[in-house]
C-alpha cells in the first residue's frame, strides 16, 4: 500500500537521525526508571503482604533491610539499574521467582491480544474510515459513525463486563475469562493454534480494540475528507483518473501522515489499556501481572514492567518518526 | 442561537469564528437534526447538573439524611421497610439514584471540561512550539511526551494522587480528589494534542504562506498562533471532541481502579463502579441509570463535536 | 472379614471410577508460593493443606484430629511440652519415608528467621526426635492449646529439601520449594503456573482413605468477582470462592448452581484511638481526643445500626458480633453474647453526659479491598454516626496503603477484621487488647493503644491454664472488661459465601479453607 522505497535508506541524515534518536531513547528509559522508582513510595508498603498476621515490628524492620527498602529511592534505583543491565530484574516479592522469567511467561498473552486488537483496530478503522468518508451523508455511513460512538461513550471495563454478561452468561457462546488452551512453541505460549484459544481472544480483543478502532476510523475519515478537497485531487479528477485510483493512490496515501502518528500512539496505548481489559477478562498477560503487582506492591515486577513498556513505547515512537521521515519528503529538506 | 455550544473560543481565531457565527454556522446547525438533538441533550444534562440542588429530591452528600434501610429500593416501588418510593430506586446506601446522578454529573462534567481544557492548553502550546521551533526545544518536548506516554494514565493518576496526599492537609482531602482527577486526566491527555499539533505544524511550516510571513518579518509567536494554529485546528478538534467524552470515561475508569472520586461524594464514574457490582444480582437500576446518563452525555458531546468540526471547517462543505 | 473388606474396597474403587471427574475452581487470590513456611496467609495455607500435612489437622467441624501424628500427650516435667507419636508407613509424594527427622527439620525450617511462621513456635524451646516415630516438643511454660496452634504447621521432607537447596524459605531469592511441593497429603502438585493455574492430582500412596472422586483439580485465580460469577454460571469452573454477597440470592435462583453459606471466623469491628491525646482528622482536628472517654466509645456502639447493615449490605448473610471472636471459637463466652442495642437517643445522651452535646468531627479510616463490602459498611457507619452528631470524615483506601497508615497511628477510628489463627479467644486478647510491647510481642495489632492492667495480668494466666473451666472463667473476666470498657465495637461476623455447580458436593470450613478431599463430583 505504501511506497517506502522512495527515500534513500543510506542518506547520512537518516543515520545521524537514528543515532540521535537511540541516544535520546536511552535517556528516556533512564528517566522513566527514576520516575517509576519515586512513584513506588506512594503505591504502598510491600511488607504487610509479605508477612503474616503474627508479624512483629522487628520482623518488619528485618525484612525491610533485607530487601533494601530502608534505602532512599535513588539508591534503590541505582541498584535496580546495576542489576538490570546485567539482565537481572530481581526476584518478585510475591512469587519469589525471577521477574524476567515471569515477564517472559506473561508477554505472549499480552502481545497476542494486542496484536489481534491492533489488527482489528487498524483494519476496520481504515476500512470504515474510508467508507464513511466516501459515502459521507448516507444512512449507512451515519449509522456506522453513531454506533462507533456508542462504543467509545462507555468505559472499557463496562463494555467488557457487558460483553461477558451477554455472550458468556446469557448466550453461553464464548468463554468469560482466560486464554483457553494454549500451545507452547518453545517459551512462547500461543492461543492461536487451538479452537478454545481463538474463541477466548474474541471478547477481550473487541473490548481492547474498539476505542482505537473508532479513533482511527474518525481520523481516517476526517483526513480523507480533507484531502479529497485538495487541489491535486481535483486536478486528478479533471485529468480523468478513475475514482478508485484517486481514492486509493492519492487520497488515502496522503491521509497517512496523521494516521500513522495516531496509530503508532494507539498501539502503545493498546498495551497500556490492556491493563484494564486483562483485569476484566482475567487475561494472563503482563497487564494483569502489573495490576497484581500494584495490589501487592511487588516493586521488582512493577519496575521491570514499566521498563519493558517504556522500551516498547520508545521503539514505537522511533518507528513512527522514521516513517514520518520516509513518507513526507518535505521533512527531509 | 446564543446557547451555541462553542466552548473553546480561546482556540478559534476571531475572524473565522465571526464568519461562522454570522451565517454558515447557524445555517448548518439548523439543518442538522443530529446536531440539534445532541445539543438539546447536552444542554439538558449540563443544566440539570448545574441546577442539581434545585432538581434533586434529596441531598446525597449529606450522610445524616440517609437511611440505610432504604437500600436497594427498586425504581417506583415502595421500600419494604420504610415505605418510601424513589423514581430511579436507591443504591446500597439508601441514596436516591436520581439525586445522586444529578450531583454526580456535576463532578463528572466539571472534571471533564477542566481536564480537557488543561490538556489542550498544555498540548497545543507545546505541540506548536515543538513543531515550529524544532531543535533542542522540540527534542525536549517530544521526549518528555514519550516519557509521559510510557506511563499509563492510571499510574500518572496514582503518582499525582500519592504526592498530593502527602502534601495536602487532611481536611482538604475530599475536595482534593476532584483536583487530582483533573490534573491526572489533563496531564495524561496533553500528549495526544502535542503529537498531532506538532505533526501538522511540521507540514504547515514548510508551506509557502509561513515562509512568506517569515519573509515579511513577523515574529515566531505571531506566526505560530496567527497562522499555523488556525490551520492545525481540525485535528485538534477531533482529539478534543473525543477527549471530553474520554475524560469523563477516564474518570470512571480511574474510579473503577479505586483512585477516583470518593464514594461519599460519587461522580458518575464512581456510581458506575458501585453499580457494576450489582449487575448480576438483579439491582440493575444502580448501574443502568448512571451508565445510560454517561452514555447519553458522552454520545451527545461526541456527536455535537462531530458536527462542530464539520461546521467550523469551511472546506468540508 | 477379609473377603468383606476386599469386596467393599472393590465396590468403592468401582464407584469412584464410575463417577470420577476432573474438577476446577477459582478464587480471588493465587497462593503466592508453594512453600508452606514462607508465607503465613490464608490463601497459601488453605491451598497447601491439600498438598502438605501437619502432625494434626482440623476436621469438618474444625476439631483437631490426628494426621501425621496418631496421638499426643502433655509431658509432665518442668516447663512443659507435648509428646507426639507419629504415624507409620507414611510416604511423601516423592516416595521418601516420613520419620521424626522430617518433623525436627520442619520445625527448624518453620521456626527459622527466614520463615513467616516463626511466631507459632514462640514458646518452643526444643524439638527432640526420641526415636523414628516419637517426637517431643518442649515449651518454656505449659501450653494447653499448643496442638491446636500447629494445625497449619506442615511437614516437609528433610532429604528432599536438602537435595534441592530449599532448607530455608527465601524471600529475596528463588527457591525450589516456591514452585515445587513434596508433601504427604491426598493431592500432589502436578503443574504450577503462578498467577495462571495450578493443577493437583490425587496421590495414590496417601495413607488415608479417599472421600473424593476427583481425577484432577485445577485452580485458577480470578481477581474480578463479577468475572468469577460469570465463569461459574457459564460452567467454566465448578466452584468459586467467594461469591460476591450481593450476587448470592441471584445465583440461588439460577439452574445448575448452588450457593453455600457459612460463617467465617473473622469478626469485623471498629477500633478507636485511645492512646492519642488529640484528634487527628475532621472538623475538630487538634482538639482533645474524645475517644479516651468510655462514654463516647459506648455512644459509638449504640449509634451503629448493625441489624440494618446485616439486612441490606450483608444481605442477611452475616451474624452480629458481641465479642472479638465468633461463637464457633474456643473460649467464646456464651453468657456475654448480648451486643449494645441500636439506640440513637441513648447514644446522644451518652455524648451529652460525656460533654459533647453537639457531637464532634473526626476521621474514619477504612480499607476498600480487604473485607466483604468493607467500604460500603464504612459509608453506612458514617451516615449512622452523623445521625447522632458524630461527623466522620471517611478515608477509604486499598489495604496496601491501609496497614502502613494504621501502623503510623494515622486515624481516629478505623475498621478492622480479625480472624484468630489459633481459633482461640486468647489470640485476639494477645494481639488486639494487650498493652503494646514489641519485646514481648504483645499487642502488635492494638493500633488504638487500648490498655488495661487486668487484661495484661489475665493474658499469661489464660495462656498457661491447663484446666478448661478455670481457663473459661479467666476468659469470662477478660471479656467482661473489654465489653464494659468498649475497647472495640464488634459489628458482625463475616459470612462465607461460596458458589458451586449443583453436581458438586463439598464441605465449607469456617476458616475458609477449601479441602479437596471432601469434594465429590456427580
Amino acid at each position: 500500500m505504501l511506497d517506502l522505497a522512495s527515500p534513500a535508506p543510506h542518506d547520512p541524515r537518516m543515520i545521524s537521525f537514528i543515532l540521535r534518536r537511540v541516544f535520546q531513547s536511552i535517556l528516556v528509559l533512564l528517566i522513566v526508571g527514576l520516575v517509576a522508582f519515586s512513584m513506588f513510595t506512594f503505591v504502598g508498603d510491600p511488607i504487610d503482604n509479605m508477612l503474616g498476621q503474627e508479624r512483629t515490628d522487628a520482623d518488619i524492620a528485618r525484612l525491610r533491610a533485607q530487601l533494601g527498602l530502608d534505602q532512599p529511592f535513588p539508591v534503590q534505583y541505582f541498584r535496580f539499574l546495576e542489576n538490570a543491565v546485567q539482565g537481572n530484574f530481581g526476584i518478585s516479592y510475591r512469587q519469589g521467582r525471577p521477574v524476567a522469567d515471569i515477564l517472559l511467561e506473561r508477554a505472549p498473552a499480552t502481545l497476542e491480544l494486542a496484536f489481534v486488537s491492533g489488527f482489528l483496530a487498524i483494519f476496520f478503522g481504515i476500512v470504515l474510515g474510508v467508507f464513511t468518508a466516501l459515502r459521507r451523508g448516507t444512512v449507512a455511513a451515519n449509522a456506522v459513525m453513531t454506533i462507533s460512538l456508542i462504543g467509545v461513550s462507555l468505559p472499557t471495563f463496562l463494555i467488557g463486563i457487558l460483553l461477558i454478561y451477554v455472550f458468556s452468561v446469557e448466550l453461553d457462546l464464548l468463554p468469560s475469562f482466560g486464554r483457553g488452551d494454549t500451545v507452547n512453541l518453545g517459551w512462547w505460549s500461543t492461543g492461536f493454534l487451538t479452537w478454545s484459544g481463538l474463541k477466548a481472544l474474541i471478547l477481550p480483543s473487541i473490548t481492547l480494540g474498539l476505542y482505537q478502532m473508532t479513533l482511527i476510523m474518525r481520523l481516517v475519515r476526517t483526513e480523507m475528507l480533507e484531502v479529497l478537497r485538495q487541489d491535486y485531487i481535483r486536478f486528478a479528477r479533471a485529468r480523468g483518473l478513475r475514482d478508485r485510483a484517486i481514492h486509493f493512490r492519492h487520497a488515502l496515501k496522503n491521509t497517512l501522515v496523521p494516521v500513522i502518528t495516531v496509530t503508532g500512539l494507539q498501539l502503545g496505548s493498546i498495551i497500556a489499556f490492556a491493563i484494564i481489559t486483562e483485569t476484566v477478562f482475567q487475561w494472563p498477560g503482563v497487564g494483569l501481572l502489573f495490576i497484581n503487582a500494584i495490589q501487592f506492591v511487588d516493586i521488582p515486577v512493577m519496575a521491570a514492567y514499566l521498563m519493558l513498556i517504556s522500551v516498547m513505547f520508545v521503539a514505537i515512537n522511533l518507528i513512527v518518526d522514521l516513517l514520518y521521515f520516509a513518507i513526507d519528503p518535505r521533512l527531509r529538506t | 442561537m446564543t446557547e451555541m455550544p462553542v466552548d473553546r473560543p480561546d482556540v478559534i481565531p476571531p475572524s473565522r469564528l465571526r464568519r461562522a457565527w454570522d451565517s454558515d454556522f447557524a445555517w448548518s446547525f439548523r439543518h442538522s437534526p443530529v446536531a440539534m438533538v445532541s445539543a438539546f441533550f447536552t444542554a439538558l444534562l449540563v443544566l440539570s447538573a448545574v441546577f442539581a440542588p434545585l432538581l434533586a429530591t434529596t441531598n446525597p452528600y449529606d450522610p445524616a439524611s440517609l437511611n440505610l434501610m432504604n437500600g436497594f429500593t427498586a425504581p417506583g416501588t415502595p421500600n419494604a421497610f420504610t415505605g418510601e418510593s424513589f423514581l430511579m430506586g436507591t443504591d446500597d446506601q439508601g441514596r436516591d439514584v436520581f439525586s445522586t446522578i444529578l450531583y454526580g454529573m456535576r463532578i463528572s462534567l466539571f472534571v471533564g471540561f477542566a481536564a480537557v481544557l488543561l490538556a489542550m492548553l498544555i498540548g497545543v502550546t507545546l505541540g506548536l512550539v515543538a513543531g515550529y521551533r524544532g531543535g533542542w526545544v522540540e527534542t525536549l518536548i517530544m521526549r518528555t511526551a514519550d516519557v509521559q506516554l510510557t506511563f499509563p494514565a492510571i499510574l500518572v493518576a496514582m503518582l499525582i494522587f500519592g504526592i498530593a496526599k502527602g502534601v495536602t492537609p487532611v481536611e482538604y482531602r475530599d475536595q482534593m480528589a476532584i483536583w487530582v482527577l483533573i490534573l491526572a486526566i489533563g496531564l495524561s491527555d496533553w500528549v495526544q494534542f502535542a503529537r498531532v499539533v506538532r505533526g501538522a505544524t511540521l507540514v504547515e511550516r514548510k508551506k509557502e504562506y509561513v515562509q512568506a510571513a517569515q519573509l515579511i518579518g513577523r515574529s515566531g509567536f505571531a506566526i505560530t498562533f496567527r497562522h499555523i494554529l488556525p490551520n492545525v485546528l481540525s485535528p485538534v478538534l477531533v482529539i478534543a471532541t473525543i477527549s471530553l467524552a474520554l475524560a469523563i470515561i477516564a474518570e470512571a475508569t480511574l474510579s473503577f481502579l479505586g483512585v477516583g472520586a470518593p464514594p461519599t461524594q460519587p461522580s458518575l464514574g464512581t456510581l458506575i463502579r458501585i453499580g457494576q457490582g450489582f449487575l448480576f444480582s438483579g439491582e440493575w437500576w444502580i448501574l443502568f441509570f448512571p451508565a445510560v446518563t454517561l452514555l447519553v452525555l458522552a454520545l451527545s458531546v461526541n456527536l455535537l463535536g462531530d458536527w462542530l468540526r464539520d461546521a467550523l471547517n469551511p472546506r468540508m462543505r | 472379614m477379609q473377603r468383606f473388606l476386599t469386596a467393599s474396597a472393590m465396590s468403592l474403587t468401582l464407584a469412584s471410577a464410575a463417577g470420577a471427574a476432573p474438577f476446577s475452581w477459582a478464587g480471588t487470590t493465587d497462593p503466592q508460593t508453594m512453600d508452606p513456611h514462607a508465607v503465613n496467609s490464608a490463601p497459601v495455607l488453605g491451598f497447601l493443606n491439600n498438598v502438605y500435612e501437619g502432625l494434626v489437622r482440623r476436621g469438618k467441624d474444625m476439631a483437631i484430629e490426628p494426621a501425621l501424628a496418631t496421638s499426643w500427650e502433655p509431658i509432665q516435667s518442668d516447663g512443659g511440652g507435648w509428646r507426639f507419636t507419629l504415624r507409620r508407613g507414611v510416604t511423601f509424594h516423592g516416595g521418601e519415608d516420613f520419620t521424626a527427622e522430617d518433623v525436627v527439620f520442619s520445625y527448624e525450617r518453620a521456626a527459622s528467621p527466614e520463615a513467616d511462621t516463626a511466631s507459632w513456635f514462640a514458646g518452643v524451646t526444643d524439638v527432640i526426635a526420641v526415636n523414628d516415630y516419637t517426637v517431643d516438643i518442649l515449651t518454656a511454660a505449659p501450653n494447653p492449646i499448643f496442638p491446636d496452634s500447629i494445625a497449619n504447621w506442615m511437614i516437609m521432607d528433610a532429604g528432599w529439601a536438602a537435595a534441592n537447596g530449599a532448607e530455608r524459605p527465601a524471600k529475596d531469592a528463588e527457591n525450589f520449594a516456591t514452585l515445587n511441593a513434596n508433601g504427604t497429603a491426598a493431592f500432589q502438585l502436578s503443574e504450577r503456573q503462578p498467577g495462571l493455574k495450578t493443577v493437583l492430582t490425587p496421590f495414590d500412596g496417601w495413607w488415608g482413605e479417599a472421600e473424593h472422586n476427583i481425577t484432577t483439580a485445577t485452580f485458577t485465580p480470578i481477581q474480578n468477582p463479577a468475572t468469577a460469577v460469570a465463569a461459574l454460571l457459564s460452567g467454566d469452573v465448578d466452584m468459586i470462592n467467594p461469591v460476591p454477597i450481593q450476587d448470592a440470592a441471584r445465583l440461588d435462583g439460577r439452574d445448575g448452581v448452588e450457593v453455600i453459606r457459612g460463617i467465617e471466623a473473622r469478626v469485623i469491628m471498629l477500633g478507636m484511638a485511645q492512646g492519642a491525646d488529640l484528634l487527628k482528622y475532621g472538623a475538630n482536628e487538634g482538639d482533645a481526643n474524645p475517644f479516651t472517654n468510655v462514654k463516647v466509645r459506648q455512644a459509638v456502639a449504640h449509634a451503629v445500626n448493625v441489624p440494618a447493615i446485616l439486612q441490606t449490605i450483608m444481605r442477611g448473610s452475616a451474624e452480629p458480633a458481641s465479642q472479638l471472636v465468633s461463637p464457633a471459637m474456643r473460649g467464646y463466652v456464651p453468657a456475654l453474647s448480648a451486643r449494645p442495642e441500636y439506640d440513637p437517643a441513648k447514644a446522644r445522651d451518652l455524648l451529652r453526659s460525656a460533654g459533647y452535646p453537639d457531637g464532634f468531627g473526626f476521621g474514619l479510616k477504612c480499607p476498600n479491598d480487604r473485607y466483604l463490602n468493607d467500604e460500603a459498611v464504612c459509608q453506612a457507619v458514617v451516615s449512622m454516626l452523623a445521625q447522632v452528631g458524630l461527623d466522620a470524615e471517611l478515608d477509604a483506601m486499598p489495604v496496601r496503603n491501609y496497614w502502613p497508615e494504621l501502623r503510623e497511628d494515622n486515624f481516629d477510628m478505623y475498621l478492622l477484621g480479625w480472624s484468630p489463627g489459633t481459633f482461640d479467644h486468647e489470640h485476639p486478647i494477645r494481639f488486639l487488647l494487650a498493652t503494646p510491647n514489641p519485646e514481648k510481642k504483645l499487642g502488635s495489632w492494638n493500633f488504638g493503644d487500648y490498655s488495661n492492667a487486668r487484661i495484661d495480668t489475665l493474658l499469661p494466666l489464660i495462656q498457661s491454664e491447663v484446666d478448661d473451666s478455670k481457663r473459661q472463667a479467666l476468659m469470662t473476666e477478660a471479656v467482661g472488661i473489654y465489653q464494659s470498657e468498649q475497647a472495640y465495637v464488634p459489628l458482625y461476623v463475616q459470612p462465607l459465601v461460596w458458589g458451586a455447580r449443583d453436581n458438586i458436593t463439598l464441605t465449607q470450613r469456617p476458616d475458609n479453607f477449601f479441602i479437596l478431599r471432601w469434594v465429590t463430583v456427580k
